[in-house]
């Protein structure tokens, strides 16, 4: 024998249920209709342009999923997401604060080095000037890596530029 | 007395009282006429706003409307196109709140 309240909750649930469902319902025929109603007037921003990104983003994540696209090879001609493309050496022109010359972005690198005197060539000359601290100068330095330095195209490069703070160090001769 | 306006005669009043109302039907007039039924849509309402299932059901819509050609779709259309996502996809904490308020509006009318 149930007592009389179990009734009264089983259907109170029901009926919960039920006005819940009914207050739900209402609600997504109020939802549609406010969409109709923007579809119909045409309020929403236009539908065509959603599906031109929609495909052109689809277009663009097949490309980068296609294996047969690297990334380095293609740095020169990829389009970024403003449509610009950049050279792979920064062509921007301005002058060194350090000697004055007029000097081109992506070679500024190089050139800081030479006119910092960190270059070989500058190297020599201060030498020649000082000949205390010609021993430091001609200690293990490799000159491999410079080469690299002023044989690399683009100086703007992460890797060249952090190496360079750790050479400076280990010589210790710029302290002087 | 012209009979030009044909129309069924004004229901008497004293006939609709004999019938019988479900009980159901019984708790729809109170809801309403106390002004509950207002608030609980209200209620819900806001809560599917905050959790973003307005939001999911109006790009459903827009995503039809764009398949089917905007001036192609009827609001049975949409209807039909939200009403299973929708039911399935309400928080759980919503729908509890929601019973929750019925059920003691149940009570408080002693029904």
């Amino acid at each position: 024998m149930s007592a009389p309240n179990d009734d009264k909750g089983t259907s109170h649930s029901q009926l919960s249920s039920q006005f819940y469902g009914d207050l739900l319902d209402s609600i997504i025929v109020d939802v549609a209709s406010e969409c109709h109603r923007i579809a119909r007037l045409g309020l929403d921003r236009n539908l065509e342009d959603e599906e031109e990104e929609l495909r052109l983003s689809t277009q663009a994540r097949a490309r980068v999923a296609d294996p047969s696209n690297s990334g380095e090879a293609n740095s020169k001609y990829v389009v970024d997401i403003f449509g610009q493309t950049h050279p792979a050496v920064a062509s921007e022109i301005f002058e060194c604060m350090n000697c004055g010359r007029s000097i081109m972005a992506g070679r500024f690198a190089p050139h800081l080095e030479k006119c910092m005197g960190r270059g070989r060539k500058a190297r020599l000359k201060a030498t020649r000037s000082s000949t205390a601290a010609q021993n430091r100068y001609t200690r293990g330095s490799p000159i491999s890596t410079y080469s690299s330095y002023s044989n690399s195209t683009s100086g703007n490069r992460v890797a060249n530029g952090t190496t360079a703070p750790n050479e400076e160090y280990g010589d210790g001769g710029f302290e002087d | 007395m012209r009979g030009s306006i044909n129309r069924p005669p004004t229901p008497d009043a004293e006939e609709d009282r004999g019938q019988d109302l479900t009980l159901q039907e019984i708790i729809n007039i109170k809801l309403i006429e106390s002004g509950e039924k207002e608030r609980l849509k209200e209620l819900l309402r806001e809560r599917l706003i905050e959790c973003g299932w307005t939001d999911e059901m109006k790009a459903l819509c827009r995503a039809f409307t764009r398949k089917k050609g905007r001036n192609n779709v009827t609001v049975d259309d949409l209807v039909h196109v939200i009403t299973p996502k929708g039911r399935a996809s309400v928080p759980d904490s919503v729908k509890a709140e929601l019973l929750q308020r019925i059920r003691s509006f149940l009570v408080s009318a002693a029904l």
